[in-house]
């Protein structure tokens, strides 16, 4: 695949004024998106997401390291590169209130140099994709904030660029509109063939929409992994067992030795065990356990995980890039 | 053609809000105007009959120009502020035409826009003091442009200001006293003040349109002190603006506020 930007080895660092303390807000981040791709971008507040994409975007200089989109050094040449990237950063803030939907989406098209007649009907193609036709000689004020991130989007892409950055695309935004919107964007992904970047809290949205991801935490790229390897890296070790009896303490001692990450649960009207398992066949020695004493097995459902759990697990344990090996042959 | 576009789109945008804020604009218009009514009422009262025409001639045209160096040069600070705040700043940082160049398109944007509240404001002035100055435009708009070059040097020294401290409220208010120096100093009296931003210019519009000069009536070294003057000014505010962002971006401070 064509590689569209180009992040390598990304540092950027800030002076706390008072304490006169130095802030690593992103330390040698390294990574490629390709042409096409739509990849999100996690991690916790704080961990230096935001930084990134202003430093993507042009606004915020790195310290030390090279980001290209399109081959082009933005850094160097930051007007030319900028014209093959365009972003929603503050959502519905980025919009121009006193103004009309249409007069938004003409403004921001004059300003990247495009004349009002070249965008006429990419403007109407835009206003019927996200179903603000009706709305075109409204306020932005008046627009609901749903609405609002939708026109945000649509002058994003009004652009016509090779990559689109949005920032917390659904923030705020009930469900039935998050939802919308994250139609509006698989649509846009198949229809545009344009690779976009989503930087959001919202795991629903990566997990449906995008098909890789970043996780960035205390400055640090911990993963880079595609969605779907995530969900089956995580989903196969989880179980619930269902248990037709409690388990004795001695059971439950043997269970605790045997595996790293296990869950009694007693307050439900069966016992159950929620458990992780490093690989499929250790799943027989949790047999042998239950054996010893009959307990009785009623059931064994593998846990269906979602992204945020996994999102949760990546931050807080710590899992890395490069354990990919030994995971990805336990995988095969 | 992308800078005609950029200027175009500009143009429209400052058009419709001047024409959406409505009750803003016409209270800013009517506020322009009643001052200039209460400081002809002083001259009126208290000022020498003899020199009274002159005075009120004086006090129309640096009244009317101190009112357009304030909407031109503060205003880019103001509207800094205010896209800052509500987010469309970070935008403008991403348009590959370039923040200076936005800020260049608003200027000429606001400078034609002002300019037209400005003609009324004086026509207005005039029909009410019943002094007529000559309004020779031919004349006057070569200098103006000059005028208004060195004008958005100023601007952009105001601009990269604002992009860094961002609550600069205070400093502009106290900079509106400022331009009235600039635009009311008489350089016949104070002839080393022609190196400082507008002074020549306004000094040559003043003698156009009180004293009835013409374009003919001016040397090559006035020319030469207008232009250079101006060119001097816009160059170091633009210089000056151009460092000031790249300085937010190395510090993260631009668009923050």
């Amino acid at each position: 695949m064509e590689t569209i930007i180009n992040v390598s080895h990304l540092k950027k660092t800030y002076m706390k004024r008072k304490q006169k303390e130095v802030i690593t807000a992103v330390d040698d981040i390294s990574f490629q998106i390709g042409k096409g791709e739509i990849v999100g971008l996690l991690g916790p507040n704080g961990a230096g997401k935001t930084t990134t994409i202003k430093m993507i975007c042009g606004l915020l200089k790195p310290d030390q390291g090279v980001i290209t989109i399109n081959g082009i050094n933005n850094a160097k040449h930051r007007l030319k590169a900028l014209q093959h990237i365009s972003a929603v950063l503050e959502g519905n803030r980025n919009l121009y209130w006193r103004l009309t939907v249409r007069e938004n989406l003409e403004y921001f098209a004059g300003n990247r140099g495009q004349s009002k007649k070249a965008v006429t009907n990419r403007i109407e193609s835009l206003l019927n994709t996200f179903r603000l036709k009706d709305k075109e000689h409204e306020l932005v004020n008046r627009l609901s904030r749903g609405m609002q991130q939708k026109l945000a989007i649509a002058v994003a892409m009004l652009a016509n660029t090779d990559v689109i950055l949005l920032d917390e695309p659904t923030l705020g935004l009930d469900v039935e509109t998050s939802y919308e919107v994250r139609t509006i964007l698989k649509e846009i992904v198949e229809k545009e063939q344009c690779t976009i970047i989503i930087s959001s809290h919202d795991m629903d949205v990566i997990q449906s929409v995008c098909e890789r991801t970043i996780i960035i935490n205390n400055g640090k790229m911990i993963t880079n992994e595609r969605v779907d390897r995530l969900l089956t890296l995580f989903e196969v070790r989880a179980y619930t067992v269902t248990l037709g009896q409690p388990l004795t303490e001695a059971q439950q001692m043997a269970i605790e030795s045997a595996f790293s990450s296990y869950d009694y649960i007693t307050n439900q009207i069966k016992p159950m065990i929620n458990i992780e398992l490093p690989s499929p066949e250790h799943i027989y020695q949790l047999f042998d356990i239950l054996k010893q004493e009959q307990t009785p097995v009623e059931s064994i459902d593998r846990n269906t995980i979602n992204f945020e759990e996994i999102f949760m697990k990546i931050v807080k344990e710590g899992y890395n890039h490069g354990n990919h090996t030994s995971v990805s042959s336990e995988l095969a | 053609m992308a800078i005609i576009h950029l200027f175009q789109a500009n143009l429209r945008k400052q058009a419709i809000e001047l024409k959406r804020y409505a009750p803003n604009t016409i209270a800013m218009v009517l506020t322009v105007y009643i001052i200039f009514m209460a400081i002809f009422a002083g001259i009126k009262m208290i000022g020498n009959p003899v020199t009274q025409g002159v005075a009120v001639q004086h006090t129309m045209v640096n009244y009317i120009f101190w009112y357009l160096a304030m909407i031109i040069v503060n205003g880019v600070g103001y509207e800094i502020i205010t896209e800052t705040t509500r987010g469309t700043f970070e935008q403008l940082g991403m348009s590959p035409s370039g923040i200076w160049r936005i800020l260049t398109v608003r200027l000429l944007a606001d400078s034609i826009l002002h300019s037209l509240m400005v003609i009324f404001l004086l026509y207005l002035s005039m029909i009410t003091t019943n002094q007529w100055l000559n309004v020779d435009f031919i004349s006057i708009i070569p200098i103006f442009l000059f005028a208004c070059l060195s004008m958005y040097g100023l601007a952009f020294i105001i601009a990269g200001l604002t992009i860094i401290f961002k609550q600069i409220q205070a400093f502009l208010q106290i900079f509106q006293f400022v331009l009235a120096g600039l635009t009311f100093i008489a350089l016949p009296s104070l002839p080393f003040f022609l190196f400082l931003p507008l002074t020549k210019g306004l000094s040559m519009i003043r003698a156009i349109m009180i004293e009835g000069d013409v374009l003919t009536d001016f040397t090559m070294l006035d020319f030469t002190l207008l232009i250079g003057n101006a060119l001097i000014y816009v160059g170091v505010g633009l210089g000056f603006y151009l460092y000031c962002e790249n300085y937010a971006m190395k510090r993260g401070l631009l668009a923050h506020y």
